[in-house]
């Protein structure tokens, strides 16, 4: 498991904030699952090779990013087939490099009810948060223009020795859009490229449009042709990585593009039209004309000149296609093209065009870092990059005077001014930080921005998907935890306007989220948030390495599971099992996990059987038999909560039948059944009196200030007056009687 | 209670109460040597080692007292009765306590009396002791069992009364010296 993770992690590592150089960018691949892993695999693209059908080596002239993929196959012997849902064989021996994604690695699947059907495999990345959700949609509906979905789910990988999320895919027959270019220039004509790209694309975004599913993976290594007459371009799969995890920058717009790959967002369909409209570039164009640009060039140049500007600037470009391309390019979502816009454009409607607004220009540019800087969003860009500096031009005060000066925004300039002066005010503690106050600043001087701290750049709605491969990089919270500590995502609410209805609810469930991270008690905390934010991410918990979590009915059979080879010693819970049931389980719980935070060790174990009783209770009927076990051998302490030792005898005799019918309820109520510990109470208090009045009599007898011996004497003395007048009594008495007679 | 644990006013009304005693004693005496003057006489002499007894008695129980008493009047009492069924005279109420023979008698069961006193309670302090000790001994095997049964937090409501008079105890201490 440390090694899948380790790879994983490997895997997203080459995903930088921004790759230092543009032939990076095209060449991150997915590590192969199949053990002992290769480091070459996973280097940087190699030299061409001829004809690498589907791999994408023979477009590296074009400038155009393509991921490299090469899965090596599995020995099939050691590494039998997989089975999903009793139904679908997965063979890691016979991987399909030609349908690999950057995070899944594709594999031959054979149907047992359709043993014709045309089937491929993805095994998705362990750890990687995949679009649940959006797979049981695509599973339940059938989408035009995107390929569909079979099945999923989750399958014990033995390649990578754990289970793995699978989707199982129609394959595609004639292969990737790139295939059909093998042996001609990769270039599509103005009079072909509506029918032949943007037609079918357009229909089934304005398809997923309708579900509320943005793709969020549309890139030109992502088409495929469902057909082997490839007269079917489909898009292709979006549910093996986060939203927008795989896109090279360029396809992202210029907000999303500045965050880091997991933290681009669940973003809307504009978004895709956005990357649509740079394929149709490429294609148009036979090349990539910013190929040569490294990144930090591309987002400045984007910044500055606007996308279609930097991309088409200096290329010949159709005149009918040029209105399309500046509406799906516009960098403003709202100005953008959408579904409907593209619609009435395929049709043959004219649309209005879209007013060109320049960048408002500077009387003078600002330099930082060596740059001349001519808005204050490539300021912010710069400043993200280089905090120490920038800190240091901000506290100087040119910063301002060049925002009311040169580029006439004064109300930038006092918010910053305002901005500084409260980070000054708290000098010395973390909110006073020079990385809280550039990241605000950066909030300020560019709203639409993600939220940029210590290199940990992310939209808002990506915060899940960045915060869990945060955690699955650095294996903690820190970063992700000062955010909400210093409550970034609140200052980044308050910068935007106008707050709509949808910022307006992200803001809240955020502040929900900063209350769960603040509470430090088991079920709470940032796993909660983790969890929260990702409610399709596999349990991250040590204890289920070897399973797959991503549903709370799997939980206790997971656990069952994992006492096999755990050490028992150790608790079937711990932050990361808490806040996934606290997460998925619907019923109210907040006294468990109270119990479970106690620090006393009886009331936390009993909170913790009470929790996994009331699971099972609600969720699964059947037999526990291994966690029952477990949990039975950890109870002595819960036990001793009795006083009575007759009761601890007992219950202890009676573990083993309860752990042989593997029913937590039935432990629990031995454990703690409420007939029982108020009788023990009771018992107890009648005990302590009954002690105590013993105690009181025994030293009314032998106490410290009692004089035994003379007590005696006096009760002897006593007794001896007493007997003296009896005798007397009786012998008048007989007197009397003599006397009388 | 001591005398010397008795406040002034308590010492007061002591001392009140043994004059106003002491009154009426000497009220009913009076009374009853008019009108049983023979009697009186008797008794007086008869039971003189009793009114020793009850002077030398330093015990608020008096036990030596009731003890001689009542075996005194044992031996006074038929002379008393010779009086009331014979000769209710001074002279021979006198003649009674010039006898000889009668005051050996009297003051014999006075003897015998004092004899039991010293002889007896040693006898019955030593079964008492030996009750006492069954006792306590029973009474510590039911906390042992108890504690058994229940632990040691049973004895936790003893625990708490040590502690409370160890403190009240200490906090005695302080205050009796400020």
């Amino acid at each position: 498991m440390a090694n899948a993770l380790d790879e994983a992690v490997e895997t997203a590592e080459p995903k930088s904030d921004v790759p230092s150089s543009p032939t990076e960018e095209g060449t991150v691949v997915l590590s192969p699952p199949a053990p002992p892993p290769d480091p070459a695999v996973a280097t940087e693209t190699p030299a061409p090779k001829p004809v690498p059908s589907g791999n994408g080596k023979g477009f590296v002239s074009t400038g155009i990013p393509i991921p490299n993929r090469n899965t090596a196959p599995a020995d099939a012997a050691n590494h039998p087939a997989a089975t999903l849902k009793n139904r679908y064989l997965i063979f890691p021996s016979m991987p399909l490099t030609d349908l690999d994604t950057p995070s899944a690695s594709a594999y031959s699947v054979e149907d047992r009810r359709e043993p014709g059907r045309h089937l491929f495999a993805l095994i998705c990345t362990p750890g990687l948060p995949t679009r649940t959700r959006t797979m049981v949609d695509l599973r339940s509906q059938v989408v035009r223009g995107l390929i569909p979905l079979v099945d999923f789910g989750p399958v014990h990988w033995s390649p990578l020795g754990q289970s793995c999320q699978v989707v199982i895919l129609e394959r595609p027959l004639g292969g990737r859009l790139l295939d059909a270019f093998i042996d001609k220039p990769l270039k599509i004509n103005e009079y072909d490229i509506g029918r032949r790209l943007f037609e079918p694309l357009a229909k089934a975004l304005a398809e997923l449009s309708a579900l509320d599913l943005p793709h969020r993976a549309i890139r030109i290594d992502n088409l495929y042709y469902m057909d082997k007459d490839r007269t079917e371009l489909v898009l292709g799969e979006c549910v093996t990585a986060p939203p927008g995890y795989d896109q090279p920058q360029i396809y992202e717009p210029l907000d999303r593009a500045m965050a880091i790959p997991a933290g681009r967002g669940y973003g809307h369909t504009t978004d895709d039209i956005y990357a649509l409209g740079v394929i149709g570039v490429f294609l148009l164009l036979g090349y990539n004309p910013a190929a040569k640009a490294s990144n930090e060039e591309l987002i400045i140049g984007k910044a500055e000149l606007g996308t279609y500007q930097c991309l088409c600037g200096n290329e010949r470009i159709p005149l009918p296609l040029i209105e399309p391309l500046r509406g799906m390019l516009s960098d403003d979502a709202k100005e953008r093209w959408d579904t409907a816009a593209m619609e009435q454009w395929l049709s043959g409607q004219k649309k209005t065009p879209i007013q060109r607004r320049g960048v408002t220009k500077p009387k003078t540019p600002y330099k930082f870092a060596g740059r001349d800087h001519l808005t204050p969003r490539t300021i912010a860009f710069s400043f993200s990059k280089n905090v120490a500096d920038a800190s240091k031009a901000i506290k100087s005060g040119k910063l301002e005077m060049w925002l009311r000066q040169s580029l006439g925004q004064p109300e930038t300039a006092d918010s910053i001014a305002a901005t500084t002066a409260m980070t000054k005010v708290h000098e010395g503690s973390p909110d006073g930080s020079d990385d809280i106050l550039i990241s605000k600043i950066c909030m300020r001087l560019d709203p639409q921005a993600p939220i940029r701290y210590k290199g940990f750049a992310f939209m808002p709605d990506g915060f899940g998907a960045a915060l869990a491969l945060e955690y699955l990089r650095k294996g903690n919270f820190q970063i992700p935890g000062e955010i909400l500590a210093r409550d970034l995502l609140g200052y980044w609410f308050a910068c935007q306007s106008p707050i709509t209805p949808d910022l307006s609810a992200m803001d809240r469930s955020f502040i929900a989220l900063r209350n769960f991270a603040k509470i430090n008690e088991v079920g709470f905390g940032m796993e909660r948030c983790l969890y929260e934010l990702n409610r399709s991410l596999p349990c991250q918990s040590p204890l289920l390495q070897q399973s797959y979590v991503d549903h709370i009915d799997e939980m206790l059979p997971a656990l069952d599971a994992a006492s096999e080879h755990v050490d028992k010693r150790s608790r079937p819970i711990d932050n990361h099992v808490a806040a996934f049931i606290a997460t998925h389980f619907k019923f109210d719980i907040q006294p468990h996990l109270k119990a479970l935070s106690d620090s006393k060790e009886e009331t936390s174990l009993i909170g913790m059987l009470s929790l996994f009783a009331l699971m099972q209770w609600r969720l699964s009927k059947t037999p526990l038999y291994g966690l029952s076990s477990w949990l039975g051998g950890l109870l002595h302490p819960a036990i001793g909560t009795y006083h009575s030792r007759a009761t601890r005898r007992a219950i202890e005799q009676e573990i083993p039948t309860l752990v042989r019918q593997g029913s937590l309820p039935e432990l629990f109520d031995l454990i703690d059944n409420a007939d029982r510990r108020t009788k023990d109470r009771a018992d107890f208090q009648s005990a302590q009196l009954e002690f105590s009045h013993a105690e009181a009599e025994i030293q009314s007898i032998i106490g410290e200030n009692i004089d035994q011996e003379k007590i005696a004497l006096q009760t002897g003395e006593r007794f001896t007056a007493m007997v003296g007048i009896v005798m007397g009594m009786v012998s008048i008495t007989v007197i009397i009687f003599v006397k009388a007679m | 209670m001591k005398l010397h644990q008795m406040s002034p006013e308590q010492l007061e009304e002591r001392r009140r109460r043994g004059r106003s005693n002491l009154t009426w004693m000497l009220v009913v005496g009076t009374f009853l040597l008019v009108i049983a003057a023979p009697t009186m006489i008797v008794v007086f002499f008869g039971m003189l080692p009793t009114l020793v007894a009850y002077i030398i008695d330093r015990s608020s129980q008096k036990s030596a007292t009731f003890c001689v008493g009542s075996i005194n009047f044992i031996g006074v009492f038929p002379y008393v009765m010779d009086l009331w069924f014979d000769f209710n005279t001074i002279d021979a109420a006198l003649n009674f306590v010039t006898d000889l023979f009668a005051m050996l008698v009297m003051y014999s069961a006075a003897a015998f009396g004092w004899l039991l006193f010293m002889t007896m309670p040693t006898v019955v302090a030593s079964f008492v002791t030996v009750l006492q000790q069954r006792k306590v001994a029973q009474l510590r095997g039911e906390q042992k069992k108890l504690i058994e049964e229940w632990g040691g937090e049973v004895a936790a409501l003893v625990e708490i009364e040590r502690t409370e008079q160890r403190e009240h105890h200490l906090e005695d201490g302080v205050s009796g010296m400020t």
